[in-house]
């Protein structure tokens, strides 16, 4: 059976693939974050907007394209949501 | 239950209490940074337990409030219900969390209520908290195939003991002479009780930092 992922579970996501991804350290690009995140272009672009207005991601703009890469702010909430994730997993459960 | 046994049996009730909070308040932690609803559930199912508990404790104090024999059975009746409303949002958790669709979770926790209405209401709340807890029991091992971390198993056996201590309460109920059985349904509700802490100590103690602002 399908399991539909929580609104924290797809931030984490998109965080990580930002993280993980950023390996030139010139930023992710959405198509990227696209394949990676599993989710509609205008979703993403609405979750883009509002996890750079939070400060979780930091936007960088090159060339005409957009550009993301994660802020130290958005490596705390990784590191926090680890640390509950494991939590919540400890009782079966999952964010 | 002689006056020690009572004594004894104050002092775990209590210690429950602090258990159970401590749980909802690490869940309440959580809620707080993550905004996730699981963590709601958690520390609400928690919340319930401590508050149950501790209404339960309340009914063994006849010397420092002499009034509470007159509402005794008003009290017992207050903390089972307390107590079964946890065990439910615990059992919902998992219903709505793990792998199962939210209208066949709804039938499992509708099932109880239809199949049992119409016996007395102790009877009643004590069925369906060992129903809850067992439902749990049986989702957090199902988990544990899957995550293998030695937590969840810790904590399924915490529910384990859990269900055998309402078990045991349900027992007492309908055999009111056996003295024995109330101390030793809090004594496996307390081990069941500090099974579930184990793993949530760390994070009581603060060793787990999980105070990053985000």
């Amino acid at each position: 059976m399908a399991q539909y992922r929580t609104q924290v579970r797809i931030i984490a996501d998109v965080l990580c693939t930002a993280r993980d991804m950023n390996t030139e350290g010139s930023g992710v690009g959405i198509t990227m974050l696209l394949r990676k995140g599993n989710m509609s272009y205008s979703r993403m672009s609405k979750l883009l907007s509002e996890l750079v207005g939070s400060g979780l991601l930091v936007e960088l703009n090159s060339e005409k394209v957009s550009k993301y890469r994660i802020s130290d702010k958005g490596i705390q909430f990784l590191q926090v949501y680890g640390t509950f994730e494991d939590f919540a997993e400890s009782f079966g459960l999952r964010l | 239950m002689g006056p020690d046994t009572a004594a004894i049996d104050e002092v775990l009730q209590f210690i429950g209490v602090f258990v159970c909070f401590s749980i909802a308040f690490v869940s309440y932690k959580g809620l707080r940074r993550t905004d996730s609803p699981t963590f709601m559930r958690l520390a609400t199912a928690f919340v319930f337990l401590g508050l149950g508990f501790f209404v339960e404790g309340l009914v063994g104090l006849n010397g420092p409030f002499p009034w509470l024999p007159s509402v005794t059975a008003t009290l017992v009746v207050v903390g089972l219900v307390l107590e079964t409303a946890g065990y439910f949002f615990l059992a919902f958790s998992h219903a709505v969390d793990v792998m199962l669709s939210k209208r066949l979770a709804l039938g499992i926790l509708i099932f109880p209520v239809l199949a049992v209405s119409g016996t007395e209401l102790q009877n009643l709340l004590s069925f369906l908290s060992f129903y809850f807890v067992l439902y749990g029991v049986v989702e957090t091992l199902y988990s544990y195939k899957n995550s293998r971390k030695p937590d969840t198993l810790l904590i399924a056996g915490g529910l384990a003991l859990l269900a055998c201590g309402i078990l045991t309460q349900w027992l007492s109920i309908m055999y009111i002479s056996v003295n024995l059985l109330p101390l030793v349904e809090i004594l496996l509700t307390e081990m069941g009780l500090m099974m579930l802490f184990v793993p949530v100590l760390g994070y009581v103690l603060g060793r787990e930092k999980i105070s990053g602002p985000i």
